[in-house]
């Protein structure tokens, strides 16, 4: 139970409360995402250790254990099995983390940067200059960053357009649509606050209040986007991979996509290879579900009130 | 700033509030597909035809050339888009590098998407709403946590995985009720006459689009009688008001006759594929299985944080039921940032969407713009994403009315 004074402060952290964002949800993805990390690290150190001169049997893609029949259930000498073509799950499982965090950060990285400087520049300006970002904010949450990411990316080959390309072309998307939208509104909820007449009081200059003054309350909502976004792009990034179109050769998406291929052909004759599409929906799911906690997370720590657009 | 008078503020309004709002909304959504059409133009035209020409390469020597030109791409490009958008406002969509219309294409693909888009987002945020209301206000910690990791997974699952699931444990029960039901096995029987093009014989495509029509009428029939009956505390209405619509719709389409030929497209993505994967039934679970979640997720935390408001103690200490407070009071206020969030969060489930219809093969508009995307076909390309952007829109439009019904505040003002 709040009590009538709190409950009426809650939206506005204010000098003697500090809004915490650390909650239950948050510390699960902070989790996750270190799980994966120490995944990353540990491959390296499993392939000096371990697995060392073995590298033709764990080699995360060239990687043949010619001694047993592919693919074959988790065992001592392979944790997770093996997939289709004889590589050891572990071994793709730990490697395929790499690429799948670049988009993360990409995409999280420009949605970020694209809604804080459109966001407050919106709400700063107002005029025709609101009138053109939130009209254009309107506009490109129409336009599926997903989507234009398959069309961008299925075709072409992963030199051209990898992990980094899929990340930052989904967060420009994302950044311009849905979270510029919702950090021009938080920016709007600011501007009215009694230290912005302060702040121009004091005569402070147009990007010296922005930079000072409206931005440090932007960047929670600007993260809790960020992590939203990049929810999205781990998975599209995953069925680019998945439609083999993206990504090396054993991401988490191609993991799956061996699997189901397996089993489709395999039907009545052998058993689904469970262990190679759980592993790989499994590691998407997990990142996706890491990236989509912090923001929910922060999200219901700002305010669940303010968690849509408040026209 | 605004100015705020006397009589502005206590002038009574001539018209009801909603032609106002939805003129000025259908304002705001004109100038909004403008500068969408605008973007979709310019991205494809300069961005994307990287190395379309390939398709070409085997017309022959002057096959790039001419496609080229047929395609109007030779032309400036100030011409090329005043061409697009004019052809747009004729409803022309163009044509396909293949040479069919993009617009017949569209139209054929449209039934199958709108059914189980529409179906989908409904039951999905039904039944998101109902257990982040219900699930909140008489939570343990155990059940709250269960419905916490329900969301997420909901909202962080790979779409082709939950598809392969999907098809591998409810397929077979599906095709086993089918036959149960006396549909023959082979339904080239129910559509000879179209198959053999038979004048006047019933299409599939007639049907898909009876069923598309009768059902949003039914889940918008049933929602609004779903909402009275909230409002009146009616709880037998309230709960029976979708299904019993729904029910009333196949009821209807069973006694006009096209019964069979209703339920074997239900039962099927397309007439002429009989290995096609997936069923429209089979599409509809795993559309609200992916789109429950976020809804679920928004409604949970708006509940907690208006749980704690004194309205709530107020409503408590005058004797309304704990059903009247939950529902009538604290549902109302929040749920305006879940439908405010759910346009925002449009893109994703509906990406989410296309990735579950297209896995499932049936023949919707994702098996038109991943084919189209295989094959490069720029015009059907952008055909399909100008109608995604028409679909958005009229989203946006009805839960802008939605939150104006709920929310006296924002039924005046602009957009």
């Amino acid at each position: 139970m709040t009590t009538l004074g709190e409950s009426a402060l809650a939206p506005f952290p204010q000098r003697g409360r500090r809004l915490t964002f650390v909650n239950a949800k948050v510390l699960a993805g902070i989790a996750i995402l270190v799980f994966f990390g120490l995944l990353t690290f540990a491959h390296p150190v499993l392939e000096a250790t371990i697995w060392a001169g073995r590298g033709n049997v764990y080699h995360p893609q060239f990687g043949f254990d010619s001694g047993i029949g592919h693919p074959s259930a988790p065992s001592a000498t392979h944790w997770l099995g093996t997939s289709s073509l004889g590589r050891d799950v572990f071994s793709m499982f730990a490697h395929a983390a790499r690429p799948t965090f670049l988009v993360a950060l990409a995409a999280g990285g420009s949605i970020a940067a694209v809604s804080l400087l459109l966001g407050s520049v919106a709400a700063y300006r107002r005029g025709w200059a609101d009138g053109f970002i939130s009209h254009l904010s309107d506009a490109m949450v129409l336009l599926p960053a997903m989507v234009v990411v398959f069309v961008l990316g299925i075709g072409r080959s992963n030199e051209e357009f990898g992990a980094l390309q899929v990340g930052l072309s989904f967060g420009v998307l994302y950044g311009l649509g849905p979270a510029t939208a919702t950090v021009r509104a938080a920016a709007l909820t600011v501007m009215v606050r009694p230290f912005m007449e302060a702040a121009r009081v004091a005569g402070g200059g147009g990007r010296w209040i922005v930079t000072r003054h409206v931005l440090p309350h932007l960047y929670p909502h600007a993260a809790v986007q960020a992590m939203i976004g990049a929810t999205g792009a781990v998975i599209a990034d995953s069925f680019l991979s998945f439609r083999s179109a993206v990504g090396e050769d054993f991401g988490f998406g191609q993991m799956v996509y061996d699997g189901i291929t397996w089993s489709t052909l395999m039907a009545g004759i052998a058993p689904p290879p469970w262990w190679i599409m759980l592993a790989g929906a499994g590691g998407i799911t997990l990142l996706a579900a890491a990236f989509y906690l912090i923001g929910v997370g922060l999200r219901e720590a700002l305010d669940p009130r303010l968690a849509g657009d408040p026209r | 700033m605004q100015v705020i008078n006397a009589e502005s503020v206590w002038r009574r309004p001539r018209v009801p509030w909603f032609v106002t709002f939805l003129a000025l909304r259908l304002v705001w959504a004109l100038i909004t597909l403008f500068l969408f059409l605008t973007a979709v133009f310019f991205f494809m035209q300069v961005w994307v035809p990287y190395s379309w020409a390939t398709q070409f390469l085997l017309g022959g020597p002057g096959a790039f050339e001419q496609a080229r030109e047929a395609a109007g791409l030779t032309q400036p490009l100030h011409q090329q888009y005043a061409d697009f958008m004019l052809g747009l406002a004729r409803a022309d969509l163009g044509t396909s590098f293949g040479g069919a219309s993009v617009g017949d294409m569209i139209l054929e693909a449209l039934p199958i998407t709108l059914t189980i888009f529409i179906a989908g987002t409904v039951i999905g945020w039904v039944v998101g709403e109902m257990l982040g209301r219900v699930g909140t206000w008489s939570s343990h910690r155990l059940s709250g946590l269960a419905l916490s990791v329900l969301g997420v997974l909901s909202a962080a699952i790979f779409p082709p995985f939950l598809v392969y699931v999907l098809v591998r444990w409810l397929r077979e029960p599906i095709l086993d009720a089918r036959q149960a039901m006396g549909l023959p096995s082979d339904s080239l029987e129910l559509w000879r006459g179209a198959v053999i093009g038979e004048p006047g014989a019933l299409t599939p495509g007639e049907v898909r689009w009876l069923i598309a029509l009768a059902m949003v009428a039914a889940l918008a029939v049933g929602l609004i009688v779903r909402a009275y009956g909230r409002r009146h505390q009616l709880a037998v209405v309230e709960a029976l008001a979708l299904p019993g619509t729904l029910l009333g719709a196949g009821v209807g389409i069973w006694l006009s006759g096209l019964g069979p030929h209703a339920l074997d497209l239900l039962y099927r993505a397309d007439i002429s594929a009989s290995t096609g994967r997936g069923t429209p039934a089979l599409a509809l679970v795993g559309i609200v299985l992916i789109s429950f979640g976020q809804v679920m997720l928004v409604m949970r935390a708006g509940m907690e944080a208006e749980r704690g408001e004194d309205y709530v103690l107020t409503g408590r200490a005058k004797g309304l039921t704990e059903r009247a407070v939950r529902d009538r009071h604290v549902a109302r206020n929040a749920l305006a940032p879940v439908l405010a969030g759910s346009f925002l969060s449009f893109p994703t489930v509906l990406a989410g969407m296309m990735i579950v219809e297209y896995e499932l093969e049936m023949q919707g508009l994702s098996s038109v713009l991943f084919d189209a995307i295989e094959f490069q076909d720029i015009p059907v390309i952008m055909g399909v994403i100008v109608v995604l952007g028409l679909m958005g829109v009229g989203f946006r439009l009805l839960t802008d009315l939605t939150i104006a019904s709920l929310d006296p505040r924002q039924r005046h003002g602009r957009a």
